[in-house]
Order: C-alpha cells, then structure tokens, then sequence
C-alpha cells in the first residue's frame, strides 16, 4: 500500500465515517462504525510509520474542495457569532473572511507545488492521533451512553457528537500531513469548529458561553494564520511552508514565525489564552479526554516543533520558550488550588503544554529531543486520566476531589488505573519524567543567564506538580471508610478497552523507552539536529547524564515481591487509625465528643486558599500573558 | 590503576552493605550528642538498635494490606538511591528515585485515614517542596559545571565542588535539617521524643512496619551525607569531614531553635537556599567559569 | 536472653495517659523525663502514640468517662505491653475511692502489672516501679513467636 493511499485513508476515512455516523442515529451501527475505523486507522498509521514519508499533491479538485469548504466554514462560524450575539466572534470572523477572500481571488496565491509533506514528524502526530484518538472515541460510546442515560435524555444528540469527534480525527491528521499555509490554516479552522461543537453539545447556557469563548480564542489562531500566509506570500513569494522554513530569516519571515507561534499558543491554551481550555472541561469528559489533553491541543506543540528549527538563535525563540514556561509555572501553582478533578487536569494539561513548547523553543537537539518524549507520553497519560475521571464523575456524581476520597474500597478497579495514571504523570518508571529530566538538561547545552533562571522556572513547577499530584494520590487510598460505601463497579467491555488499552500501551512504551526514543524520536531530531542519544539495554545515555528505567521497574517487581513476603509472613491485624482514644466501635471514623455525641471526622484538603486563589492569579497571568505576546511580535519588529 | 579501581569499587560495596549500620550509629551518636547538650547521660550508642529489634518483634498492627508493601517500597527506593549514589550515577535521577520512596511514605501515612497521619503526610508533602528544588538545582549545578549529570564528572573534575558551588553546599544543611527532621523543620514528625500531631506522618506506623521506615529513614540520612561528602570528592576524608560537620551543625540547630510552621520552611529554604545556588550559578557565568 | 529479649529490655517507649488524676502525678512523671533524672538512658522515651508504646503510664482513678478511652488505649498497644498505675488513685482509687463517680482503681478497667503508690509518686519511685517492670519482662515469655 503506497504511502499517498494511506494519507487518504488517515484523512478521507474519518470523514466519511463521520458522515456516516450522523446520518445513523443507531446505538449498535454506531459501535460497529467507531470500531471499525479504530482498527484502520491505527493500522494506517502504523503502515506509515514503516513507508516512512511521501510528498505529493492531491488533485486539483482538492484545492477546490478546500476552498469551498473553508468559505462555508467561515459563513458559519459568522452566522454562530450573530446567532450567540458574540460581538468577538463576528469581528474575528470578519477579519478572515475578508482577508481570506483577497488572498484567494484577487491575488490567487493559494497554489503550493508540494500541498502534502509528510515526515517522521507529521507520522508522530498521526500515530498519536489514530490510536489514542481511536481508544478515546471508543471510550466515548460508553461514556456518552451513561451520559444520556443520566440526563434522561429523550432523543439521542450521539449522532452530532460522534460526527464532530471523528471530524476531529481528519482535521487532525490532514493538518499535520499539509505544507500549504492555507491547507494547515483551513483544518486548523475545521478543529476550532469541532472543538466548539463539542464543547456546546448539551446546550446549558454554561456550555454555549464557554463554546463561544473557546470559538473566539480559536479564531484569534485563525487571524494569526491567515497574516502568516500574507507575510510569507509577500515576503517569499509562496505559501509553502517547507519554503518558508528553509528560507533566510530576515524581519519578515521571523515574523510570519511569530504570528505562527501565536496561532500556536491559542491552540495550546498558553497565557493569555488559557481561559477557554478551562472553561472547555464543561463539555462531556470524552471531549475533554479527545480534544484537550490528548490530541487537539498537541497542534500548538507540533507548530512550535515544526518552525523550531528555522529560529535557531534568534530571540523570537526564546521568547517563545519563555511564554511556555511562564505558563506552566502560573498554571502549575493555580493548580495547587483546585478541588475538581477535570480543572485540576485542565491546568495541568495546560502546563505541560508550555513545558513541551518551552523545551521546543530552546531549540538545542537535547530539548527538542525532551519536548517530542513529553508530547508522546502525556498525550497516554492524559488521555487515562480524564477517562478515568469521566467514569469517576458518573459514578459518584461529583467532580469535588473532596469527595472522591477513599476511591480505592469505592470503586477499586477505576481508582488503580487512575492511580498509575497519576505516577505516570510525575514519577519516574514512566516517560513523563524522562521528559523533564531531559528537559532540566538544557541548560548545560547553552549556559545563559536567561536560559538557568527558565529553567530554575521549571524547577519550581515541577515542585508544584508533584506537590498536586501526590497529595491527590494520597486521597485515593484513604482506607477507613463508613460500611456501605463501595459501589458496584461495573464497566462495560469499551471502558475496560479504552482504560486497559491505554494503560498497557503507556507502561510498555514507559518499559520500552528506549526503543521508543529510537524509533521513534531520533529520526524526528535527526532531521535538523545532531543526534545525543545512545542507547542501550540499561540506560538510556544523553549527552548529559543517564537515565535508567529498567532497574526503577525491577526495583518495583522486588518490591511488590518482597512486599508481599513480608506481608504473608508478619501479617497484621487491621486495626483503625489513632483518635486520642475515643474510636467508636464499629465506625473507624467516628469518635466520641461532648456529652458522648458521636462525630465523624473530616479532614479537608490542603488547598493554599489563602494564598492561590484565581480571582487574584488569573487576571494578572492573563495580563502578563497578553504583554509577552505583544512582546514577541515587538522583538521581531525591532 | 587497576588496583585503585578495585579498592573504589570494595569501598562503594561496603559503603552499600554498611549504611544501614552507618546509619543507626548515627541516630545512636545523635541522641547522645543531644543528650550531652542537654546536660544529660543520654542513651547508649547503639540505642537505635535495640528500638528497631523491638519493634519488629512487637505484635503487627497495620491500617490496611496495603501498608506493608508501600513501607518496603520506601526502603527499596531509598536503598536504589544509594546504589546509585555510591556508583556516582545520574544525579537527577537520583533525586527522582528518593522521590518515589518519600511518595511511597506519604502514600503510606494517607492510607490509615487517620487525621494526624493525613496531616503528618501533607506536611511530608511541603517538606518534600522545600527541600527538592534545592537537590534540583544542586544537580543542575553539577551538570552545568562538569557538562553531564553524572556524579563521576565531579570525581574527575579539577576543583573540589565545594570551591565551585558554595552555595549549593550551604543548602545542603537546610536538605540535612529538613531530612533528620529536626528543629525548626521537624513539622512532619520529629526525631524521636518531640511529638508533632502525635507522631505526624509516623502515626499509624507500627511494630515491622515502624522498624522498615526507621530503617529507611537511617539509610536516607547516610544518602544525604553521601551527596554532601561528594562536595570534596578529591579527598574522601575532607569530604566525610564536611558532611559530618554539617550533620552536627544540624544537631545543633536542632537544640536552640524551636519548631517553626510550614510556611516559615518553605520560606526559607526557598528565599535562602533557592536563591543562594542560583545566584551562585550566575555568579559562574558571570566569571566566565562556565 | 536473646536479642529480642535484651532489645526490650533496653527499648521501653512509653505512652502517659492522665485518667482524671489530679495531675500531681503527671508532673511527677513529667519531671522523671527531665534531664534531672535522665530516663532516656535507659531506652525509655514517651512516644504519645499507642501503636508504638510499650508501657502505658496511668495516673488518676478510672471513672465511667474514661473507661472506654482506657480501654482503647490498652487495645491499641501491641503486645508485648505493661501497665503502670502510677500513684494511689490509679492503684486503689486514693482519695477518691468509694466516691460514686469513680470506679476505683484503673486495673477495674485494664490489667495492671506495676503499682506504684504515692501522693504524689516521687519521681525516684516511676524508677524503681521501671526497674520492677523490667524484670517482669524479663521473667514474662514473649506473647507471639520470636523471630
């Protein structure tokens, strides 16, 4: 199967399998339609990877195709801003069409030799997509089942919610595999329109403001792409993106860069625009799962990587870097504050984001190498976890942390997955951390003042992320809980999957990554950047030190091991915690108080309310945010 | 060449086989240096000893099945951190490795659901915050300076690091206070006698499961000392010498000063110590040394 | 004497409970930890927390307040363990014996293995009444299997 066949299939299928999908409303013939184009996508993908790259151009009819569907795109997006009376919408709609229109028929600029350029990093993007993407989807068969069950719901919206969600897939994969500007600009658009379909889908007045919130900030993107197009046209003549990379960076093409990378931070929630992600938990957890975590928002990242080498010691890059882990540190802390369990992953994901474009934008291979190991591993991480916080809020009814204490007698399978979901996050035996070891690497490569305080930045968020993690881990196990509180855990054979699927992929990657870097992550750097990593069974050696997870993992064998010797051996008897001798009998969190009343005890979370409250720390981030964008556009201009 | 090889290797061995030892004649040395301040006899020197025997021996209570493997847990990522401290590994990965026994602790102390121990264990939490920047940073000095995480660089290096990062020297006495818990950053449990929310993250410990984290806990005191003798890796005694004398500064410290609140040890050590080793860094690229 | 044996002898952790003791007694205990008196050389040092205690200190008379928190306290300690009733109330009831609020001395509600008497117990006396419990312990078998 040649590699522009399976191009067509990663970007046609899904597509046609949406369509099909909206036309029929049925439960089983829904089922049978995601699975089946799970399996092929995960497939195509994986026939990519092994055919290696292709350049080509679609037919002509294409360019045809994409021109009409993008005029009818932006018509929609205006008549959405007329029908919310969003005055932002409007305008920002206005302020592409307009241009967009000049660009295609007056000046007639959209034709690109080479529309398609796929490479190793294009086939990262699509992996990630397809097959975490195709778990999520899978995923949501069940969950939005629940979902409508729970809203009782007379007629089922499944059809419009699998449409977008499959749509996604497409845009995803078409954006990533284009080099005209255009293209890139047109399926950018098309995963702003998804995401804002999604995230309106139940139709509370919460859900159609933060759809519209979220619609406005992507259009921002969309601006900023479309005066990237008329830079580059102006400036080299084309809008071929492979051209622009390679061409001289003088004034101009630094700031079709810029403008890029702005488009970038909104796709990626960075400040200033870290408002809609936020705001985008309200939608249905599958989409939070799909869109924000695992997929959507990974385009910000892949912008900042692909045009990373082409500012290669310019300022614009550091600017960029510094924008990325200023926002993780913001939102690293804000995190700290938070009780529920979808705003805490919203920020985190968030953070991540910034550390992945940080270590983009520092532009040395150690970084480069670190931002694609982070972007690989979260996307797994992530995506568990908020799936696992879904099948958590459905059950319990609640998002408040608070009150998920003790998950693990409550619903124990869940609560283990989840577990590992957190460790994956932020302890080592998994990539995540690899990541941020490589990344706390940088600075050695280039020792400036600049780039030790960023990193000393990173230090700090890093403390923070473990401080809200574990302390969130914590609260799983705690185990005295009042009889009658473990729950029928019932999971459909889609949750197992999805769950389990997600789980084994992250710890064999984890296990294997070394291999993974090999094959995976070296050909990207090799691209544009000399090679630091050596590795061999043990370690996996950087130019910068060692990191070796496989003793970590057999540590943990012999430990569990070990463990349970000793457990076998010594026993115990289970006995409740210490209350200054007041337990009462039969309830291992109650204790007998004044006048021999009986209390249970409650300890509340550790929250910092005093010190981190958004009111204070969000509208000043957002403020610093919008200054060190301006900052950016001002270096390039200066 | 060979044979300073050799004897390297047998002293990292030893080291390895030998910090459980190490460790508790330390406690024991501790105490009486303690005891002597005060003006009092003070138990023998292998009291902790004889405290751990008897706890394994004492009929087991435990808060639930899970206890017992994350306790071991913590003494086997404790002990993987100092094999790989001995072998003069990666820095970084170290820390991340101790990291994962504190997680294994803390997660421990949540698991009774008691209150003192749920606290005892978000104090753990803050004392963890306060003291692994500054390890962060330490190695990112290291690295910075010698080009790799890797503590062999520091062995091959022509200065001793003391010379070369002061300041991350000087924040390994808040790491040592913070790790002994003792005075005024013994918010999470203190050393023996002093008693914080009960016994603090140490509360619903008992019998074996008490002997494996006082266990742990010895070895990681000797892993800290370790890291602060690499400070004069040129010539171990130097280099024991330093990390003795900041382990009975911290003794000291410990008798004058009284408990103060989380909040006063993140700031500290952050304002002091954070601060101190960045500058130090800057002031290197500042002279051009790096 | 094995290991295990002389570790506890030389390892006694205590727990201090003021069962409605007039706290003349607690202050006596109190000062018997002061360096003045240095129990700490003999291994002894209060731990407050049941779980980890070896010998339970109780001053004070039980009552019907109390006894249940007695009792829990008891229950929380793992074997091997001792009681020490330090003080007549805590041994008989003192002063208060007979009284209707009290239920007399604290082995109505706990088995005690020391008595100390004395109002208040000089500190001289909780160091004889030690001396006493360790050679208890040292005749007493130990309750589970040695290692």
């Amino acid at each position: 199967m040649n590699p522009e066949t399976l191009v067509t299939i990663n970007v046609g299928l899904p597509v046609v399998s949406a369509l099909a999908l909206l036309v029929l409303n049925d439960k089983r013939i829904r089922t049978a339609i995601v699975s089946l184009s799970a399996l092929i996508l995960v497939s195509s993908s994986f026939l990519l990877y092994q055919a290696g790259g292709v350049v080509f151009s679609p037919g002509h009819i294409f360019e045809q195709a994409v021109v009409i569907l993008d005029f009818a795109l932006l018509l929609y997006f205006l008549y959405a801003g007329l029908k919310t009376k969003s005055p932002q919408v409007v305008l920002l709609g206005l302020a592409q069409i307009i241009p967009a229109a000049y660009f295609e028929f007056v000046v007639k600029g959209t034709h690109v030799e080479n529309i398609m350029v796929v490479d190793s990093l294009s086939i990262l993007l699509t992996l990630i997509v397809n097959i975490v993407g195709s778990v999520v989807v899978i995923y949501a068969l069940s969950y939005m089942e629940e979902h409508e069950h729970h809203l009782q719901m007379e007629k089922s919206t499944q059809n419009r919610f699998f449409f977008f969600m499959i749509m996604l897939l497409a845009a995803m994969n078409g954006l990533v595999y284009s080099n005209s500007l255009y293209w890139i600009y047109f399926f950018w658009e098309v995963t702003t329109l998804c995401c804002y379909e999604l995230i309106r889908h139940d139709m509370t007045e919460e859900a159609i403001q933060n759809s519209t919130l979220a619609l406005w900030m992507g259009l921002v993107g969309g601006v900023a792409l479309i005066g990237t197009m008329f830079v580059s046209y102006y400036t080299i003549g084309n809008i071929s993106l492979s051209d622009l990379l390679v061409a001289t960076p003088g004034q101009y093409v630094l700031l079709a860069f810029a403008l890029m990378a702005i488009a970038a931070f909104t796709k990626s929630a960075q400040l200033p625009f870290q408002g809609w992600l936020l705001g985008a938990m309200v939608a249905p957890t599958p989409v939070s799962a799909l869109l924000h975590s695992s997929t959507m928002v990974n385009i910000g990242v892949y912008t900042i990587l692909r045009i990373a080498p082409a500012i290669q010691g310019t300022y614009l890059t550091y600017g960029i870097a510094f924008v990325g882990i200023f926002t993780f540190l913001i939102t690293s802390i804000i995190a700290l504050s938070q009780k529920l369990s979808k705003r805490i992953l919203a920020y985190s994901t968030v953070g991540n984001l910034g550390l992945m474009i940080f270590c983009a934008a520092m532009n040395t291979s150690l970084s480069y190498s670190a931002a694609i190991i982070l972007l690989v591993f979260h996307a797994m991480s992530k995506g568990l976890l908020f799936m696992c916080a879904g099948i958590i809020e459905n059950r319990l009814h609640t998002r408040a942390i608070e009150d998920w204490a003790g998950l693990i007698t409550r619903l124990p399978i869940t609560a283990k997955v989840m577990m590992v979901g957190i460790i994956s996050m932020f302890l080592p035996l998994f990539g995540v951390l690899l990541g941020k070891w490589a990344a706390i690497g940088i600075t050695s490569t280039a020792p400036s003042i600049l780039g030790m305080v960023m990193v000393a930045m990173m230090v700090i968020g890093s403390s923070a992320t473990t401080l809200f993690w574990a302390k969130w881990l914590g609260s799983f196990v705690i185990t005295p809980l009042v009889k009658g509180t473990a729950k029928n855990e019932e999971l459909s054979a889609g949750y197992k999957l999805s769950l389990f699927g997600v789980l084994g992929l992250n710890i064999l990657t984890s296990l294997g990554s070394g291999y993974v870097i090999k094959a995976i992550v070296t050909p990207i750097v090799e691209m544009n950047y000399q090679l630091v990593w050596n590795i061999d069974v043990l370690t996996l050696h950087s130019q910068v030190g060692d990191f070796m997870i496989l003793p970590l993992w057999g540590a943990l064998v012999a430990i569990f091991i070990l463990g349970n010797l000793l457990f076998k051996s010594k026993g115990g008897e289970i006995k409740p915690p210490y209350l200054s001798g007041e337990n009462v009998k039969d309830n291992p969190i109650a204790f007998r108080t004044t006048a021999d009343s009986v209390v249970e005890y409650n300890v509340a979370g550790m929250f910092f309310d005093s010190e981190i409250t958004e009111a204070r720390w969000v509208p000043l981030s957002t403020l610093a945010g919008v200054l060190l964008n301006l900052a950016l556009l001002a270096l390039v201009m200066l | 060449m060979v044979n300073t090889m050799n004897l390297e290797r047998t002293i990292q061995v030893l080291f390895i086989i030998f910090a459980p030892i190490i460790g508790g004649l330390l406690a024991g040395l501790d105490r009486k240096i303690t005891a002597r301040m005060q003006g009092r006899v003070g138990p023998p020197l292998l009291q902790p000893f004889y405290d751990v025997i008897k706890l394994w021996g004492k009929e087991p209570f435990i808060a639930s099945s899970l206890q017992p493997i994350l306790v071991v847990g913590y003494l086997v990522f404790i002990m993987t951190g100092l094999v790989l401290l001995a072998f003069r590994r990666d820095m970084l990965h170290i820390i991340f490795t101790l990291t994962l026994a504190d997680i294994c602790l803390i997660v421990a102390a949540y698991n009774s659901g008691s209150p003192y121990s749920n606290l005892g264990a978000r104090r753990e939490l803050l004392a963890m915050l306060s003291y692994e920047p500054l390890m962060v940073l330490t190695a990112m000095g290291i690295q910075i300076i010698t080009g790799s995480f890797l503590l062999e660089g520091i062995f091959t290096y022509h200065l001793p690091l003391l010379v070369v990062l002061p300041a991350a020297f000087v924040a390994q006495q808040f790491i040592l206070i913070i790790d002994m818990k003792k005075s005024p950053y013994d918010v999470s449990g203190s050393s023996h006698a002093h008693q914080e929310l009960v016994r603090g993250v140490y509360t619903e410990f008992s019998g074996y499961t008490m002997a494996i984290v006082e266990l742990g806990h010895w070895i990681k005191t000797v892993f800290i000392l370790g890291l602060m003798s690499y400070f004069w890796a040129q010539n171990p005694i130097i280099g024991a010498g330093l990390a003795l004398s900041l382990w009975f500064i911290a003794i000291l410290v410990d008798n004058i000063y009284p408990r103060l609140n989380w909040k006063h040890m993140l700031r500290t050590t952050w304002i002091t110590g954070f601060t101190l080793i960045l500058a130090n860094l800057v002031g290197l690229v500042v002279l051009g040394v790096i | 004497m094995t290991i295990m044996d002389k570790s506890r002898l030389k390892s006694l952790w205590v727990l201090h409970y003021d069962c409605g003791s007039c706290n003349g007694c607690d202050i006596e205990i109190l000062a018997a930890l002061t360096p003045k008196f240095d129990v700490e050389r003999f291994g002894i040092v209060n731990i407050g927390d049941p779980k980890q205690a070896d010998v339970l200190l109780v001053t004070g008379p039980a009552n019907n307040r109390n006894k249940d928190v007695l009792k829990n306290l008891y229950d929380q300690m793992p074997q091997p363990k001792l009681v020490m009733a330090i003080g007549t109330c805590a041994c008989t009831g003192g002063i208060f014996h007979n009284c209707p609020n009290t239920l007399g001395g604290v082995d109505k509600v706990i088995p005690v293995d020391v008595y100390i008497p004395g109002c208040a117990v000089r500190p001289e006396q909780i160091i004889d009444g030690v001396v006493l419990a360790l050679e208890k312990l040292k005749g007493n078998a130990p309750v589970e299997e040695d290692e």
